[in-house]
């Protein structure tokens, strides 16, 4: 089977398995969009402060929780399951690309409607020509933060305390992308230009890709 | 992909494994010919289950040599070798939330196997009845079937047994037999490992044991 | 099946008839065409009480009887139940945005206290699907839907208890505060939803039935593995 079909083939299965088990969509998606609603009650409602922090607070909890769906039960395979792997030849740097496609689904949907609840509860303050700008750094920040997850993930696997582990590896190396995220809308409100942080996010992005493919094989072999 | 005709289906000498900064192996020699069944018993913690991750290439070897199937297993590309290697180990490897035909489905396309052959093997493993239930509702006995049914799929030249056959009823482990005696007949070799001494002297050609990783002589 | 499409039949005649009265009376003077959004709004969230007051229901007699029917009652009347507050959150929402000029209001008791309800009764169905175990499973979603109804007089009484953008209850014990035509209109709707609810509800629990029927046997019976075909292992 070649490269990319495995990888297909492993995003196909993963994407079957989240229908199934449905963790992303039954549980840390409503517990993401409580948690946005627990920010103005926090700040005694001060209307005005929370339109300002709207978007900030999306970043932040996208971020947070979006670890959580990078991390979830069916991207995690048993030693077993990644020995019978190598037994079939599948390239880890296919097993990485494949969860990128599935994960980068989930995450972007995952993160499209926590920004619309955002949306919904902060009626934030948006400049002008800041919603496509808004939705685009929604996808790099999507693809990072599962590039991020898949590496740490992989880098954790057989661990007890996995979860927690990947996500404080995750939460610290997320930064380029918060900043990308979070300056290339307030470069419109600033009136400067947004190019240096998009590119940022592309360029963060891209890193994370060659860094997850280059690394799986090293990885595979550390972690058997 | 055809492997070149090979003089030993694995040969270990004086193979040295270290897992945890503790010397797992110790000076072993084995050499499995064509049509042997090699079995390995031993005590629990005797190092069986690295001695067949290490014959599967899973796990590097610090000291001596090794060759799988012609191959040194030091060597950085083994995906050819290792697809002809079939391994059954403690754990069963099936997915608890696809049902047992979509789990073989999957491993037959990474394996490339023609999908169309995955319902005979189902069949002849007694289990295509049984197919559309989730692997998280069946028996360790049928997940081992599928395990079984996808090694008939793939017809390792190098097949590895770890506890395959333990707590089996009758006719899973008539599978278990006749899946060794096929491997056998095709002129590939198989290493048996068990803690029980009379499974291993029903599947093998010759039993060796495994004391505080180091093998004894074979019988 | 015969059942489930007469009720569906019926609840479609019974919207578009609701539909009708909604259309076609007069609208608010204020609020303008959106009034006719009380045809929906509140009549969605009675359902929706309703249905959560059967889970409590359904969730106590499984305590009490331990039969598997009251537990798929329970469940079922919760997934029917977040439809319709889903229904109710997003109409009121509209609403709110053209009569509040804004679609979310913090300080609305009602909304905020439906919100959470709505999240509750989300959690409640996470935590079915999590629970493999059919007994287990009904216990701990009995004892939830037990407590969790507890928030629906809160949600009712909260326009109540506080002052806020929401309008107050509009049927009262002394009277109405709107429109003949309106309140016959946001009564025929109530009628039609609870049509609806019933449909849907008698669907979901033959459903749950035929799942429950159909459930595999104890891996350990293993009356579907068959003998192997040890004289065929060469032919696959």
């Amino acid at each position: 089977m070649s490269f990319w079909n495995q990888a297909f083939e492993i995003a196909r299965v993963d994407l079957t398995l989240e229908r199934r088990i449905g963790n992303t969509l039954r549980i840390t998606l409503p517990f993401a969009v409580v948690a946005l609603m627990v920010f103005p009650l926090a700040l005694d409602l001060r209307l005005a402060l929370v339109s300002t922090i709207g978007i900030g607070v999306f970043w932040a909890l996208g971020i947070l929780f979006g670890m959580q769906v990078a991390l979830r039960q069916s991207a995690t395979d048993t030693r077993e399951r990644r020995d019978l792997q190598a037994l079939l030849g599948v390239d880890p740097a296919a097993r990485f690309v494949g969860r990128l496609l599935s994960g980068g689904v989930l995450m972007s949907g995952f993160l499209l409607i926590v920004l619309l609840a955002m949306v919904v509860l902060f009626d934030p303050d948006v400049p002008d020509g800041g919603w496509p700008v808004l939705i685009m750094s929604t996808f790099f920040v999507a693809i990072g933060l599962t590039e991020l997850g898949t590496l740490a993930g992989e880098v954790t696997t057989g661990l007890s305390n996995r979860t927690v582990l990947a996500s404080l590896i995750v939460a610290p190396l997320a930064l380029p992308l918060i900043i990308g995220a979070s300056q290339s809308v307030g470069a419109l409100s600033r009136d400067t230009g947004i190019l240096p942080w998009i590119l940022l996010l592309i360029a963060s992005d891209l890193a994370l890709a060659v860094a997850g493919v280059a690394l799986a094989q090293p990885l595979e072999e550390a972690t058997r | 992909m055809r492997l070149p005709r090979i003089a030993a289906i694995v040969r270990f000498e004086q193979v040295g494994v270290s897992l945890g900064g503790r010397l797992v192996l110790r000076d072993l020699d084995l050499v499995v010919e064509p049509g042997e069944a090699v079995g390995i018993a031993g005590p629990n913690g005797s190092g069986k289950t690295t001695l067949i991750r290490t014959a599967a290439t899973l796990v590097s070897t610090d000291r001596g040599s090794l060759e799988v199937l012609g191959e040194d297993a030091a060597k950085r590309d083994l995906v050819a070798t290792r697809r002809a290697i079939g391994m059954i180990g403690h754990q069963p490897t099936l997915i608890p939330e696809l049902t047992l035909v979509e789990n073989l489905n999957h491993v037959a396309r990474l394996a490339g196997v023609d999908i169309a052959r995955v319902r005979r093997a189902l069949q002849v493993v007694g289990l295509d009845e049984a197919s559309h239930r989730r692997a998280e509702a069946c028996s360790f006995g049928m997940k081992r079937r599928v395990e079984i049914a996808h090694l008939l799929l793939t017809r390792p030249q190098l097949l590895l047994l770890d506890e395959a056959a333990s707590g089996l009823d009758e006719s899973a482990r008539d599978l278990i037999e006749a899946l060794v005696g096929s491997v056998r007949q095709r002129g590939g070799g198989c290493i048996v490992v068990s803690h029980d001494r009379g499974q291993l002297a029903e599947l093998c050609t010759r039993v060796a044991s495994l004391a505080d990783g180091r093998l004894e002589t074979a019988r | 099946m015969t059942r489930v499409k007469m009720l569906m039949g019926l609840a479609a005649v019974a919207v578009g008839v609701g539909l009708w009265f909604a259309l076609t009376a007069p609208p608010d003077a204020l609020q303008g065409e959106y009034s006719r959004l009380l045809g929906i709004h509140p009549p969605a969230m009675w359902v929706a009480f309703i249905a959560f007051g059967v889970t409590a229901l359904g969730s106590i007699m499984w305590l009490v009887k331990k039969a598997e029917r009251w537990d798929r009652l329970a469940a079922a009347s919760v997934e029917v139940g977040i439809i319709f507050t889903a229904i109710g959150l997003f109409t009121g929402m509209v609403w709110g945005q053209a009569v509040w000029g804004t679609p979310w209001d913090w300080q609305d008791p009602r909304l905020m206290s439906t919100a959470v309800m709505f999240f509750v009764y989300l959690g409640y169905l996470a935590l079915r699907n999590a629970i493999d175990d059919p007994t287990i499973r009904a216990r701990r979603s009995a004892i939830l839907g037990t407590i969790a109804v507890v928030q629906v007089p809160l949600v009712y009484f909260s326009v109540n208890l506080f002052r806020t953008l929401h309008q107050g209850p509009s049927i009262r014990p002394d009277g109405s505060t709107m429109p003949d035509e309106m309140l016959i209109a946001m009564l025929v709707n109530m009628g039609a939803l609870m049509v609806v609810y019933l449909a849907l509800m008698v669907a979901r629990l033959d459903v749950a039935r035929t799942e429950a029927a159909a459930a595999p046997e104890s891996a350990i019976a293993g009356e579907a593995v068959r003998p192997p075909r040890l004289n065929e292992v060469e032919d696959v």
